[in-house]
């Protein structure tokens, strides 16, 4: 091997290791701040400029799955216009409804700041995303992200100046203690390197239905309890298995997110601690 | 003016790889436009210009993406010891060694932010990791690889140093 390339090698290695030690103890934050807080409005802009196109290419990339996924819609539109005929009371339910979906509404007593996602972490290993406030607007590491419609995104685990980091609840490093709410059994919710949730250490005699809705427990206190993760979509039983593994399927698209909340009001035990 | 180029390109790239590409996802993972983009570019211009771009490639990265900066730059690394690949000549064609390349760095990248994971005390699952994202990361770059090649190659016949009459 050409040595001037060796010697390079270990001249960019030996460069990355006095940044990531730089790194360690902030040295960088400042530079790391001014930069993202130029290149967040040109990520964002870039992003829904490119959103449709991406639409596009990924519904036609996604052409059976659609077709399949517009039948049993066409099929469950039906069954829901029935259903909805048959309503004496649609204002009620309108109202209901309503309350379901307004999470701010719902909850006076707690503050939310509006975010928009403009970036996404490259590394294919992890499930981050960007977010256009930073420490300047109050947020904190820890704090809790929600969707628009109060399902659980996931929680801040880096802020900068004007931006933050979201570890979402798929990434695989990811847990939160979680229950099914019906059956108020508990467990927790893992994500994996495929963005998918599993709940674990669901006993195995546990009564689990697909559809099931899981929310936060609350147990460990990083999360309030109550916060909506996602539906249960399959649970395994497999013999002589002390726990099922409980599939969970998150109420948002998280591939997706262009807007976010995040619950200033709540601080997980660790970080709100004196 | 080749490496003014390169710079803007990496930039762009670094950009684009954190709001544009998370959109557009193959096989379950978003491509490596930064990778590929320096592969394609170590098979068209050569390795003198690919060993500059590599660091700064992750230098820029280290800045915008949620990792400590020094990260991004010691995951592409490696790639510096890729860049005599070309010039050794193996094979005729620059496409060829460039998707086995891409591959290559693809898995290098990735088991280094994997192995970062490990020793700051996670414990990813490596078979899942394995199948879900390495494997499905270095198809999708692979195939991203063949574009941007080509857009590369036509743009480097402009970069070339004329010849004086």
């Amino acid at each position: 091997m050409h040595v001037r390339t060796r010697t390079w090698f270990g001249f960019v290695v030996a460069a990355s290791v006095l940044f990531l030690v730089g790194s360690r103890f902030a040295v960088f934050e400042p530079l790391e701040s001014a930069v993202n807080a130029i290149a967040a409005p040109v990520e964002s802009a870039l992003g829904a400029a490119t959103r449709p196109v991406a639409d596009f290419v990924n519904n036609l990339t996604d052409i059976n799955r659609l077709s399949d996924e517009n039948r049993a819609l066409q099929e469950e539109n039906e069954s829901l216009v029935a259903e909805i005929s048959r309503l004496r009371d649609v204002d009620k339910e309108l109202q209901q409804l309503q309350e379901l979906v307004n999470v701010r509404g719902n909850r006076p007593g707690e503050r939310f700041l509006a975010a928009n996602v403009f970036a996404r972490e490259p590394s294919n290993q992890q499930d981050l995303v960007a977010i256009d406030r930073g420490s300047a607007d109050g947020l904190q590491e820890k704090m809790m992200v929600l969707t628009r419609q109060g399902s659980l995104v996931g929680s801040i685990s880096r802020v900068l100046e004007h931006t933050a980091w979201v570890t979402l609840i798929t990434d695989q490093t990811s847990a939160v203690g979680a229950l099914i709410q019906e059956s108020r059994v508990q467990g927790v919710v893992v994500g994996a390197a495929d963005g998918t949730l599993t709940m674990e250490f669901v006993e195995e005699t546990a009564d689990v239905k697909e559809g099931d809705l899981v929310t936060t427990s609350g147990v460990g206190g990083r999360h309030p309890p109550g916060e909506l993760i996602g539906q249960v979509v399959e649970a395994e039983r497999a013999a002589q298995q002390l726990f099922q593994q409980v599939r969970v399927q998150p109420l948002a698209d998280l591939s997706r997110l262009e807007s976010v909340l995040v619950l200033t009001s709540f601080l997980p035990l660790e970080a709100g601690a004196p | 003016m080749s490496y003014a180029i390169g710079l803007l390109a990496i930039l762009i790239a670094v950009v684009a790889q954190l709001s544009i590409m998370p959109a557009f996802s193959i096989f379950g993972v978003q491509p490596n436009l930064i990778i590929v983009l320096l592969v394609a570019w170590m098979a068209t211009r050569g390795r003198r210009e690919a060993l500059v771009l590599i660091p700064i490639a992750g230098f820029a990265q280290g800045l915008l993406d949620s990792q400590p900066l020094g990260l991004a730059m010691l995951a592409l690394a490696p790639m510096t010891l890729m860049t005599n690949v070309r010039e050794l000549r193996l094979v005729e064609s620059d496409l060829l060694p460039a998707v086995i390349l891409t591959v290559l760095a693809t898995l290098v990248y990735e088991t280094v932010i994997m192995v970062t994971l490990v020793v700051t005390g996670e414990h990813p699952d490596w078979l899942a990791s394995a199948l879900d994202v390495l494997v499905p990361a270095a198809i999708a770059n692979a195939l991203l690889l063949l574009p941007v090649y080509g857009l590369i190659r036509l743009a480097s016949m402009d970069l070339r140093p004329r010849r004086a009459f």
